[in-house]
């Protein structure tokens, strides 16, 4: 395929505000749709103030979701405002994605039965904070909410310490990514049979489905799983390690590559040590273990390690941070930071390439109501 | 949509080992596509052997949810015969390829895409990748935990001045089986229109990096990399996890209202008259002081007691429920998250989506090894 933009053709109404449904919708846009996002006259999308940084008065945060989109205006308490927003709908869109609070659409006379009752060709998905049914359905959500009440955090961060949150927006951002699997696979059926689809996705579903695994496992022993910092559940060793000038990672994850890693650091009586013959002695004597390990790291840098446990075939990563991720000669050569031609700073791109060739960022994020001549201003509005 | 799944009659094989292909297979299987699974004689996908716990010798817990709903066929990769029969099968079957094995194997094969799109233009081929197919990492392995670390994940997981920590599930892997799934429908659709198939190209490292997605757009415009915050949220206070006299409870008071009301709610009206605790910019320049005085408070009672408090004047609030309370929630239960098989010997989860208002049942569980090779591929 020649093109990087296989939705070309499609149209998106975002109603949608803060991080889900705009990342959600990003997607779409990046993949090559026209997302034309539905703001309230004056301050928009509350995300365009979460900064700083901001460019343009746009915040970092904002125009990195809400880049290769065009912003409309529309007054919901205005009557004729809201007409022409479901006209447009109707007459131009292929697929509206939402999400605001629960039974805010229906009120407005937008939610997916009024419209599709009207076209039923419409894609319809609704991105919600706890789901549909229950007895949380009229819940507000939020991304560390969802960590907390979803069973994330009691997984992550270290035993015996306080909760942590995960550092990124998985919640938000993975609802986004289940609204796109959604809309496509709707569209899909679209293809063939002409009829458009209703798609629920919500943050708690989410939540719950990022614990898969877990659930599993839980629901097979009964054991509920706990907390293990850097680490995984039973596998030693297998955890970051401070090294003179930051954290490594190593996985050691059977017998011959603990053997292996006993000569880098030059420890070969671990091998001989009762203590940590196999792995499941390793598990049960993971301090002592430890304790001498940790140590040996601390002595030199990352990359001296990293040059012996490569050599070694020991799998191994260094902990980097945000600013040695993008320097990364890796990151670069894989092109998916794009400086974005209208200025302002570089964003990342999508993790995703068709045909070898990764969509391209042609624009950045739009001003509250840029295209609202544009869009409201075609003749097929009239008829 | 009509009572038929939304990806009926697309057929895929997977040609994948471990999290990552077969999660995002899992997904296509769900939504209704015939997923074949592609196994070597013997073992199998490593998958099968991770464990305990496990429901019999054949279905650990990893493999079970990642692998419901598939076909399994063993294909000897060191017998030529066979592996013609599978190349066959898929140029004259298959509309979609997912692969994750290790860097080269498809092509020493005769599977890679440029081999099987010369035979079946149509052909969808998704190449799950470890640090992607360019670069000086492209021929290393990858696992998600490395990826965590190198990605800069564990850079702003965990807290400040403690040691970094993995987010304590798979999110590398899930994430990029999320994001094969979005690649192979979008050429799906593209194909539609086209006719012609694509090649899609996803890896753990570009998920690891989209993680870091708005992180990235605040480094470029600071120059500042983000940091571990804990439970909190960078610049909002307070938004995060206090302790009770039970357990851990995650309380939202992110605007000037919303604190007004926690403070009445917790009984300390005076503290909004605090210029320490006047705007959010000066409560989080005071967060320690803040917490201090919150902790003092909301230790003295369990969770329930506060919550009760919090709910009813508004403010946003959860538990950090551990799995065992997650699964029982009467939410999780009304949602119909949790399905069982047909034959009731697999409880697993759904998918967290729905089509018209139903979520996609998963009747079959997963495969014995080889249950179907000579239905796909004949005798």
């Amino acid at each position: 395929m020649a093109t990087a933009q296989p939705l070309a053709g499609l149209r998106v109404i975002e109603i949608g505000a803060s991080v889900a449904a705009p990342y959600g919708a990003w997607i779409l846009a990046e993949l090559g749709a026209e997302v034309i996002k539905v703001e309230r006259p004056g301050k928009g999308d509350d995300a365009r103030h979460w900064g700083p940084p901001f460019w343009q008065d746009m915040a970092a945060m904002f125009l990195a979701i809400n880049r290769h989109k065009k912003s409309i205006t529309v007054d919901m308490r205005d009557d004729a405002e809201r007409a022409r927003l479901r006209t447009l709908i109707l007459k131009t869109a292929d697929v509206v994605i939402q999400n605001m609070r629960p039974g805010k659409v229906e009120a407005l006379g937008l939610g997916a039965e009024a419209l599709r009752a009207e076209k039923p060709s419409l894609i319809y998905c609704n991105m919600g904070a706890f789901g549909k049914q229950g007895p949380f359905r009229d819940r507000p959500g939020y991304d560390p909410l969802m960590q907390a009440f979803g069973g994330l955090m009691s997984v992550t961060g270290e035993a015996g310490r306080p909760p942590v949150r995960v550092g990124t927006s998985i919640m938000d951002m993975g609802t986004g990514m289940w609204a796109a699997i959604g809309i496509l696979s709707a569209l899909r059926e679209r293809d063939g049979t002409g009829a458009g689809t209703t798609v629920d996705a919500s943050l708690y579903e989410t939540s719950i489905g990022w614990m898969t695994t877990h659930i599993a496992k839980f629901g097979i022993d009964g054991a509920v799983p706990g907390r293990h910092g850097s680490g995984v559940a039973g596998i030693v060793p297998y955890q970051a390690y401070e090294c003179a000038d930051g954290f490594l990672v190593v996985a050691a994850g059977n017998d011959a590559l603990f053997a292996a890693l006993a000569g880098v650091l030059d420890l070969p009586h671990l091998t001989e040590d009762a203590r940590f013959k196999g792995n499941p002695d390793r598990v049960e004597n993971v301090d002592a273990l430890n304790a001498l390990i940790v140590p040996v790291f601390r002595t030199q840098p990352r990359a001296h390690w990293q040059d012996k446990l490569d050599a070694a075939g020991i799998p191994c990563g260094p902990t980097q941070s945000t600013a040695e991720v993008l320097d990364h000669p890796q990151t670069r050569a894989l092109g998916i930071v794009q400086e974005n031609p209208v200025g302002g700073p570089a964003l990342s791109g999508l993790p995703l390439s068709f045909g070898g060739v990764r969509p391209e960022l042609t624009r950045g994020g739009p001003a509250i109501g840029e295209h609202n001549d544009e869009i409201f201003g075609d003749p097929r509005l009239e008829t | 949509m009509t009572d038929k799944l939304p990806l009926a009659g697309i057929r895929v094989v997977e040609l994948g080992t471990s999290v990552a292909a077969p999660y995002g297979t899992w997904i296509l299987a769900t939504m209704g596509a015939e997923v074949v699974k592609v196994e070597r004689p013997g073992t199998g996908d490593d998958c099968r052997q991770w464990g305990p716990p496990s429901v019999s010798d054949d279905f650990r817990s990893f493999f079970l949810v990642l692998n419901a709903m598939k076909k399994s066929v063993v294909v000897d990769f060191t017998n030529e015969d066979e592996v013609a029969r599978l190349r066959k099968y898929i140029v004259e079957n298959a509309d979609i390829v997912v692969q994750n094995l290790r860097a080269g194997l498809v092509e020493k094969f005769g599977l890679s895409a440029d081999d099987l799109m010369a035979e079946n233009p149509r052909l969808i081929y998704c190449h799950s990748a470890a640090f992607g197919t360019e670069g000086p990492y492209k021929d290393r392995p990858g696992y998600d935990p490395l990826m965590q670390a190198c990605g800069g994940v564990m850079s702003v997981n965990g807290e400040e001045g403690r040691p970094p920590a993995r987010v304590g599930t798979s999110i590398i892997d899930m994430g990029t089986g999320m994001w094969n799934t979005i690649g192979v429908l979008t050429a799906l659709h593209q194909r539609n229109a086209t006719g012609e198939g694509c090649r899609v190209d996803a890896s753990l490292y570009e998920t690891a990096l989209g993680w870091m997605h708005y992180h990235a757009a605040g480094y470029f415009g600071t120059g500042v990399p983000a940091k571990r915050v804990g439970s909190r949220a960078p610049g909002i206070a307070p938004y995060q996890a206090f302790e009770c006299s039970d357990g851990y409870l995650v309380i939202a008071g992110a605007n000037d209202r919303l604190f007004r009301k926690m403070a009445e709610a917790l009984g300390h009206p005076e503290w909004c008259d605090d210029p320490r605790f006047a705007s959010n910019p000066t409560r989080w320049e005071n967060i320690e002081a803040l917490c201090a005085l919150m902790d003092a408070v909301l230790s003295q009672h369990p969770r329930a007691h506060w919550q009760d408090k919090l709910d009813a004047a508004g403010v946003p609030n959860a538990p950090t429920q551990s799995i065992d309370e997650a699964v029982a929630h009467p939410q999780t239960l009304a949602l119909g998250m949790l399905q069982e098989t047909d034959d009731q010997i697999f409880k697993l989860l759904g998918l967290p989506l729905r089509f018209d208002g139903n979520r996609p049942p998963q009747p079959i569980g997963p495969p014995a090894l080889g249950e179907h090779t000579k239905e796909i591929l004949g005798d």
